[in-house]
């Protein structure tokens, strides 16, 4: 009987594994959820009906009011009353797993896939407000830039154009100023409106005048990740999800939507008891021989524009075409 | 490979695109025409059958799909081949945005009331086109209009009054788009407005697909659109017309500015770039509780809603696609694949 001779090595002893899973799994990609956090959230009761109405009592006029001692009443005033409403709408996902997935991994598969689902529920949600924004608001295009598209890339003029049209609507502002402080490169943030812009724009607001990019905010304190800059009196919060039309400018360029809006310019209502519902159905239920078996996840939302006087916002182009 | 039947119906057609609504992802889709498929020697489609994306290099290209012609007594088949491929099955599976269709390139727009566009097409009536890169008629690129009286060299655009632009558009594109975008109401863009005690906007597209009286708008008026006074104003429809693109507000402009297109600085850029627009504000319902009338109120359009339904698939029309010719008896069945 022969047999090899020498050094055992892994030529000729490979291991008997030659994988080895890391200690946990790497992250799964989530964007940037930038379009429900400056909404109002309302909310909505079971058993009444699918449309939900937000109502608002608009101003009496300013005309007028002086008695002129005649003794004749002034004209009583009808006051007028607007109502938004908005529909009710679930979404749902689900996993449907075989049985020797789940006996032969060793990954702790339904956990995974429960947290996946809970990941998709809060970017469906933020999609669809995103859709409301750009399907429901009126957009100014941006006319400042030098790139010579129409719409044009984004400039400070634009931004104070818009903020000019809401301080003239008598928008308030959403965030709190930043007071200034003692530390190098850093500026003082006024009170500001927010703008949701597509992250292939982070280029063009670096190069616009009076930027003041976030790590240059006197305090980070509270910052959220998503936010990027402040310009004049809007602070800007990305995310590669923000709304874009691509080909259709003058020059085939792709057309990014910014909106821009204040305190109750929209809202999101959400379903009592149907805000975020994460399931299981067992095999013996799902599959005949019992070898599948479902996660799934559903939530309910309406979305409504509730003040088109408080929301604005451009559309631009980017300075290199995208 | 096991398989469910998703869903399936029937329609009559009438001569245009079909949108269907699936309600999950789908792997396989097919049509009959009943109406075609009785007659002898009709040599039109008779059947069509889209692969999904699950099929891979199988898959129906975009636009195309299996089309079996009845050439006599007999079933035959006939599949068109992908440079042809026109008006066949497209799978769209987000918004908002374009029915998956290449840019078409326009040779010319008119100066009229109610423009009238060259264009070699296979558009259909109703259509929403985006319009772009209108040399010339710079005016109106990046707006959306409506289309009619569509032959397959041109069509018309009721929604424009382009009389009193500078020059007519001598080249541009066309994509066409969803009729509904992702959420309705929409903002839809405007095209003229009166100088009236009630003024009347008119806009790009039919407004009554997507308003109704009692509803209120919000006008977005760029200065160089010329009436400014309108801008930033809230006013309530009063009616609309379909067959002039056209709402009346119960807005007194007859003082205001007139209104106009800004005048072009070139034949590609108009100097201001803007758009006049219009979107949706709510409403101020009533209800007389003696009479029990209400007015202002309308379930199926004023509330925010989705608008666009996906994914979905649209069938294209004619005689030689899935969707048929107008009068033609159509069954469809959707499927999906469980593995």
């Amino acid at each position: 009987m022969s047999f090899q001779t020498g050094i055992t090595n892994i030529n000729n002893m490979a291991p008997e594994l030659p994988v080895q899973a890391s200690e946990d799994l790497l992250s799964t990609p989530m964007f940037n959820l930038i379009h429900s956090f400056g909404v109002d959230l309302h909310h909505a009761e079971a058993y009444i009906g699918k449309t939900t109405r937000m109502s608002r009592f608009e101003r009496l006029s300013t005309d007028g009011g002086q008695l002129d001692g005649s003794g004749i009443d002034p004209a009583s005033e009808v006051p007028v009353r607007t109502d938004i409403d908005a529909t009710m709408e679930i979404y749902a996902k689900s996993i449907v797993t075989n049985e020797q997935v789940v006996l032969w991994e060793n990954s702790k598969t339904l956990t995974k896939f429960t947290a996946l689902l809970g990941q998709w529920l809060r970017e469906k949600e933020d999609l669809l407000m995103r859709d409301l924004f750009s399907s429901s608001v009126s957009y100014i295009n941006a006319t400042g830039g030098l790139n010579g598209d129409q719409p044009s890339n984004i400039s400070l003029n634009d931004v104070n154009n818009i903020e000019r049209l809401l301080l003239g609507n008598d928008a308030r502002t959403m965030l709190v100023s930043i007071d200034a402080m003692n530390k190098f490169s850093t500026g003082p943030t006024r009170d500001a409106f927010i703008a949701l812009a597509n992250t292939n724009l982070t280029r063009d607001l670096q190069t616009v005048q009076n930027v003041l990019l976030k790590a240059n905010y006197p305090s980070q304190e509270g910052l959220r990740p998503e936010e990027y800059c402040s310009i004049s009196r809007f602070r800007f919060f990305v995310s590669s999800k923000g709304a874009k039309t691509p080909g259709i400018s003058t020059l085939g360029n792709t057309i990014y939507t910014i909106p821009m809006y204040g305190l109750e310019a929209a809202a999101k209502i959400e379903q009592n008891n149907y805000t975020a519902i994460i399931g299981y159905r067992p095999p013996w239920v799902v599959s005949s021989v019992a070898q599948n078996s479902q996660l799934y996840a559903k939530f309910a939302i309406a979305r409504a524009i509730t003040n088109q006087n408080w929301i604005s916002g451009l559309n631009v182009t980017t300075f290199q075409p995208s | 490979m096991p398989f469910t039947i998703l869903t399936g119906g029937t329609f009559l057609s009438d001569g245009t695109a079909k949108k269907i609504n699936l309600p999950s992802s789908a792997d396989y889709f097919r049509t009959w025409n009943l109406t075609q498929i009785a007659q002898t020697n009709p040599n039109k489609v008779v059947m069509a059958e889209w692969f999904g994306p699950k099929f891979g290099a199988g898959a129906s290209p975009s636009n195309d799909g299996l089309r079996w012609v009845k050439t006599n007594t007999l079933l035959q088949i006939d599949v068109f081949s992908n440079s042809t491929a026109s008006d066949g099955f497209i799978y769209v599976t987000s918004t908002p945005v374009v029915e998956p269709q290449s840019a078409n390139a326009i040779t010319l727009i008119t100066q009229a009331a109610g423009a009238v566009v060259s264009q070699t097409n296979t558009y259909s009536e109703g259509d929403i086109l985006q319009f772009y890169g209108t040399t010339g008629m710079p005016q109106i690129s990046g707006m959306t209009f409506e289309i009619s009286t569509v032959t397959g060299s041109g069509y018309t655009l009721i929604g424009l009054d382009s009389s009193g632009f500078s020059a007519t558009a001598t080249a541009g594109f066309t994509r066409r788009i969803s009729k509904a975008l992702a959420v309705e109401p929409q903002f839809l863009y405007i095209t003229g407005i009166s100088q009236a005690v009630q003024a009347v906007v008119t806009t790009s597209v039919d407004p009554t697909a997507y308003y109704v009286v009692g509803m209120k708008i919000h006008f977005s008026i760029p200065a160089g659109f010329g009436m400014t006074q309108m801008d930033q104003l809230t006013g309530t429809i009063l009616s609309l017309d379909a067959t002039t693109y056209t709402m009346t507000v119960d807005i007194d402009s007859s003082a205001f500015t007139a209104f106009a297109f800004p005048v072009p600085i070139s034949t590609t850029l108009t100097g201001s770039a803007l758009f006049a627009t219009l979107a949706p504000a709510g409403a101020s319902t009533t209800r007389d509780p003696n009479t029990y009338v209400e007015t202002g109120y309308n379930f199926q359009f004023q509330p925010f809603r989705t608008g666009q339904f996906v994914p979905y698939l649209l069938l294209g029309a004619g005689a030689q696609s899935p969707a048929g010719a107008d009068g033609d008896q159509i069954n469809w069945m959707a499927y999906k694949l469980e593995n």
